[in-house]
């Protein structure tokens, strides 16, 4: 196990070596693989993608293409079989830094809010508590500090009222946007989202993509797995196409999506409605 | 069988009864905290990644399992009393200790292995995505467990481990054979004084019942409590 882990730690080396890291971006990844099953399911193939502070980046691509994994991939939730991930310049998929200093993935993790399919809110607590677990468990923030910050953003989504609530008591589009202030009371960088409305029903997916498209104006940096073409059309600023684990093709929203080069985005594009 | 002179003769006796069903208590609370935490330890050996340890904490478990508690409790007791000098002072004035010990010790052996299969189902039933997602927001593993997945896991298997702490009491009768002064020793005693078998035995009996009863009840109280946050 571990000769492979190095083995594989090599071959990523001689890749920087050739395709170094944009180390002024957010986040940069370089050879990304992910393999399954020893290899028989490649869920990411080698990609290299960067992501820049104040983007807003749209993955889109056919199920099974790898989006999510990709995703994923950016906060070390999946561990790469091969490649790297960047943030802020550091190589977070080392155990440790070039001076041999432990690289601490649950910090690096304080920086990077996601948003789940399924919201993943924690049942046994409470709307606030929710939001103030993970700031006053890592001493970001004082209890009384943390209340007033998730009051405020609860507010800001419409939410203010609900605080004491439990998870269960909200629909699936008040806990998706609980889910995205949770998020946010972290005050982190860049925040992923995973396809975040695929589990609403239809009336509810709005008022998130309404959350999000405000987050985005705001100027969040997001990278985004998505099948609501209209919004990575709208809020997009670069769109990825992934499909066979690969980044078959990238551009900003019109390019991707009025003058797609690739036959892969041609035949995915007359599938989706749009 | 049974005649009134007989329960009258062993009633006689209630103050002795009175300091069995305390034994018996303290023997179960003691069985009861440290065989959860031995239950706990075991579950999250049995989930780690350092195969090893998974694999000792497995062997364990499936010893403990297939003997029979009898044996495991005269075992236990014999390898103490060979192996140590163990100081003969009372507990409480009442019992004594080198009884006592040998028997928490094998009680709590005994259900930290059954109560780590249950708490190792109540953490696996909890939605991977809960871990991940306290995960994402820079949590440690062992905070992740014990602020997101224990306290769920807990309530789910609320119900199981009430059948543990209920078993554990009833079983730590079993300790009588050790000398350990709990309300079979009682039983015998008392027996032997009044040269009645029956009566005595009946005494026990609903004493066990008052003490497993609202045991299931008061865990069945914080189970309702625990589940507020699942209701609508």
């Amino acid at each position: 196990m571990a000769t492979r882990d190095k083995l594989a730690r090599a071959r990523t080396e001689e890749y920087l070596a050739e395709h170094p890291a944009d180390t002024e971006a957010l986040i940069s990844v370089r050879g990304l693989k992910k393999y399954y099953n020893k290899g028989v399911i490649k869920a990411l193939d080698g990609v290299d993608v960067d992501i820049h502070r104040g983007e807003v980046v749209v993955i889109i691509g056919p199920s099974g293409g790898g989006k999510s994994t990709l995703l994923r991939s950016l906060n070390l939730l999946e561990e790469p079989t091969e490649g790297a991930v960047f943030f802020e310049g550091v190589d977070i998929s080392r155990k440790k830094d070039d001076e041999g200093k432990k690289i601490d993935i649950n910090v690096v993790r304080q920086k990077m809010g996601m948003v789940f399919q399924q919201f993943n809110l924690f049942p046994h607590k409470t709307v606030i508590e929710n939001m103030i677990l993970a700031p006053v468990e890592l001493g970001k923030l004082k209890e009384a500090e943390a209340r007033e910050k998730a009051l405020k953003l609860l507010e800001r989504v419409g939410l203010g009222d609900r605080a004491d609530a439990y998870p269960i008591q909200l629909s699936g589009g008040q806990q998706q946007r609980v889910a995205i202030v949770r998020a946010l009371c972290m005050d982190p960088d860049v925040m992923l989202f995973d396809e975040p409305t695929s589990a609403l029903d239809p009336e509810m997916v709005g008022e998130v993509l309404d959350v999000m498209k405000q987050l985005a104006e705001e100027g969040m940096t997001m990278a985004v797995v998505t099948h609501e073409m209209h919004f990575a059309r709208e809020v997009g600023s670069r769109i990825l196409f992934l499909a066979d684990g690969k980044l078959v093709e990238q551009g900003t929203p019109d390019e991707i999506f009025s003058h797609p080069k690739s036959e892969r985005l041609q035949d995915f594009l007359s599938k989706v409605l749009i | 069988m049974f005649t009134q002179a007989g329960f009258a003769a062993a009633f006689e006796y209630w103050p002795m009864f009175l300091e069995g069903v305390l034994c018996t208590v303290l023997l179960s609370a003691f069985a009861v905290f440290f065989g959860f935490i031995l239950a706990l330890i075991l579950a999250l050996c049995r989930m780690c990644k350092f195969a090893p340890l998974r694999w000792l904490a497995t062997a364990y478990v499936e010893i403990f399992r297939a003997t029979p508690m009898l044996v495991q409790v005269l075992l236990i007791y014999n390898v103490f009393t060979l192996a140590f000098e163990l100081p003969t002072f009372l507990v409480f004035g009442l019992f004594r200790f080198n009884r006592f010990l040998p028997g928490i010790v094998a009680l709590s052996l005994n259900s930290g292995a059954y109560l780590s299969e249950v708490i190792r189902s109540g953490i696996s039933s909890i939605p991977i995505g809960q871990t991940e997602a306290a995960r994402s927001l820079g949590l440690p593993a062992w905070k992740t467990m014990r602020l997101v997945v224990l306290p769920q896991a807990i309530k789910n298997i609320l119900p199981a481990m009430a059948n543990e702490f209920v078993t554990i009491i009833k079983e730590s009768s079993i300790t009588y054979l050790i000398g350990v002064q709990e309300i079979m020793s009682v039983v015998k005693a008392v027996q032997g004084a009044t040269y009645r078998q029956m009566e005595a035995l009946v005494y026990a009996a609903v004493l066990y019942f008052c003490l497993t009863f609202p045991t299931s009840k008061i865990i069945a109280h914080f189970e309702r409590k625990m589940s507020r946050g699942y209701k609508r």
